[in-house]
């Protein structure tokens, strides 16, 4: 058994070449910003953010993207499936009781029949 | 005689014994003491039921009894005492719910200072510790019922803690009315069993076990209380609100208290019906069940804008992967071929993705507690940045991040590695949806990293440190412990992993410990 290695029965995998792979990558990832300029100085006009060329809002919030923004694209394409979906979820506890009691004749259904 | 054949006995006397004797602690910094020491004994008092069961195989206990190991009395032909029964399975599921307990009590060590019912929550927080080992080490239907109820009132409590904020109520109400009413069902269930073969003892129900329309029903019942309680789809609706509005060390506890009862379903569908139930059917509803919880887990997670409610919805889809893993075994059951080729290797990634869940899950939750401990929210839209702030926590966050959405080359991957290849033999379309249920977990991670502590710095949150040590140590147990199963997965598959699932599989063994004779 090589150390690491997982036998799946289908093939193999093995954590220590994975680690190696991103250790390589680190490496890489350090050499090249080693070849940065070295005149940078922190806190001068450098470290300003380039924001379209528009003044920077001062407060980190106007610049972020809100999380209930994130995959706006992803979300209103499956806009119709998560309509009927958020809907189950009703917060109702008669509708729970409700969905278990159907979950409890379909599983019998299959089951018992 | 080694004392360790009462460990069974001691892993859940030693946390009830924890829970009466906290109510009187009058100091605080004498109760916090009495906690971490109740926390790190039952902890190590698992880890030696493991070490022992390991060596000597499966251990039986009789409550009470003239000796402990006597299950069968002369002139007995069917076990009438308390027994308890543990075997690699068992012990596996005691020790993994024991180190994310022994993680989420530390992580609340620091969370009992900012409340005044310290003592209350303590001796709640170990009610539920030993229904929670209670479940896993019982070989008796009657006394899995108790555990069951010593769990859930505990939980009640918890969820509850809170007990100024309405919504808090509310969720710990819905799970009450809902886990008392599965309760109920379970007990008509087993009142069925004992109808029709006169005893209580899993072992002996096995042995005599002839599947007709009385059995069949039980089944259902069990089944069902069993899916609701661990959070599965479409029985879920509970978790988002209960694990939301719970203290994080205890949303982090109830994950694993919630894998109690999968390792409930399992033990009965493998270990008392087995190959006694004929056809496929019982399999294809855990696998469907596994399907759903998946797919309806996480697609609703990536909507969230709550950290603990997303993190909610993580925990009923990674339920998913396990109901299918195991269902795949269950399936395979009763061809020698079909567990070769495909039955094993799935039960394996199953039982291996519940210790992953385990680790990475609770430290998702204790992360974000260490979020609302820092910043009063775990709203993602009010946070950012917090990164700079925030470093141990959101490395800590990154690693449970990866290793749930399975990155190689955390333990997440190897776990669903073996659940995507043992599913393709079954069925492409199965791996597709576990595959593709992988991707969407990475996105919504994704998304709360980048909301949570990347991006510039909010000025509301110029004031927010890193959480206190205790905390810290809380989550470093489990970041530990994933780094661990990460590096070493071959010795965690042959040392812990497939005894458990050859111990789940071999139903002649689990009869013969309590009867003697075997089928």
């Amino acid at each position: 058994m090589v150390l690491g290695t997982v036998y799946t029965g289908f093939g193999f995998w093995n954590v220590y070449a994975w680690v190696m792979f991103f250790a390589l990558g680190a490496l890489i990832v350090l050499f090249l910003r080693s070849t940065g300029r070295g005149d940078y100085e922190k806190g001068t006009y450098q470290d300003e953010v380039f924001y379209g060329g528009n003044p920077v809002p001062q407060d980190g919030e106007d610049l972020a993207v809100p999380a209930s923004s994130s995959y706006w694209g992803f979300t209103k394409a499956l806009s119709r499936f998560y309509d009927v979906l958020v809907s189950m979820h009703t917060g109702i506890l008669s509708d729970y009781m409700g969905i278990l009691v159907v979950t409890v004749a379909v599983i019998s259904i299959l089951i018992l029949l | 005689m080694s004392w360790q054949v009462h460990l069974p006995a001691l892993v859940v006397s030693v946390p009830l014994l924890g829970a009466f004797i906290s109510i009187a602690m009058v100091k605080p910094r004498l109760r916090n003491l009495w906690f971490a020491t109740i926390l790190v004994a039952t902890t190590i008092l698992a880890f030696l039921m493991w070490r022992y069961v390991a060596i000597n195989g499966t251990l039986v206990y009789v409550m009470g009894g003239e000796r402990w190991n006597l299950t069968l009395p002369s002139g007995m032909t069917l076990p009438i005492r308390i027994i308890m029964e543990v075997d690699a399975f068992g012990a596996f599921m005691a020790l993994a719910g024991s180190i994310a307990t022994l993680a989420s009590g530390l992580f609340s060590v620091r969370f009992l200072d900012r409340v005044n019912d310290g003592n209350k929550f303590v001796a709640l927080f170990f009610l539920l510790f030993a229904g929670m080992l209670g479940l896993e080490v019982t070989g008796d239907f009657f006394n899995f019922f108790v555990f069951l109820e010593i769990a859930s009132v505990a939980s009640f409590g918890l969820i509850a803690f809170w007990r100024d904020r309405p919504e808090a109520i509310e969720a710990s109400f819905k799970y009450a009315v809902l886990s008392t009413f599965v309760a109920l069902i379970f007990l008509i269930g087993v009142g069925i069993l004992y109808g029709v073969y006169g005893t209580l003892n899993m072992a002996a129900i096995a042995k005599n076990m002839q599947v007709g329309f009385l059995e069949k029903l039980a089944l259902v019942l069990f089944i069902v209380s069993l899916a609701m309680k661990s959070g599965a789809v479409p029985l879920h609706m509970w978790e988002p609100d209960a694990y939301g509005q719970a203290p994080a060390g205890v949303s982090c506890f109830l994950v694993v208290v919630g894998q109690a009862s999968l390792y409930g379903m399992f033990r009965i569908a493998f270990s008392v019906y087995g190959q006694a139930f004929e056809g496929n059917v019982l399999a294809w509803v855990i696998i469907v069940l596994g399907l759903l919880s998946m797919f309806i887990g996480v697609i609703m997670a990536v909507i969230q804008k709550e950290a603990k409610r997303l993190m909610a919805y993580h925990c009923i889809s990674q339920t998913g992967y396990m109901l299918m893993g195991i269902g795949l075994g269950l399936l395979a059951l009763s061809s020698s071929q079909a567990m070769s080729e495909y039955g094993f290797t799935a039960m394996k990634g199953g039982i291996f993705h519940i210790i992953n869940n385990a680790m990475y899950k609770g430290l998702l939750f204790l992360t974000a507690g260490s979020l609302f401990y820092a910043t009063g929210t775990t709203n993602l839209n009010k946070l950012g940045g917090l990164a700079r702030k925030m470093p141990y926590t959101t490395f800590m966050f990154a690693v449970a991040a990866a290793a749930i959405a399975g990155l190689p080359p955390f333990n997440g991957f190897v776990s669903k590695l073996l659940i995507y290849e043992s599913s393709f033999v079954v069925h492409p379309f199965l791996a597709v949806v576990a595959m593709v249920t992988s991707i969407l977990t990475l996105a919504s991670f994704v998304k709360v990293f980048q909301s949570g502590f990347l991006g510039p710095s909010r000025d509301d949150l110029n004031n927010v440190r890193e959480v206190p040590l205790s905390m810290v140590v809380g989550m470093m147990v489990l970041c530990v412990m994933i780094i661990s199963l990460s590096m070493m997965p071959n010795w965690v598959l042959a040392n812990l992993i497939e005894p458990a699932a050859r111990d789940l599989v071999n139903q002649a063994s689990y009869i013969q410990a309590v009867m003697g004779s075997g089928l």
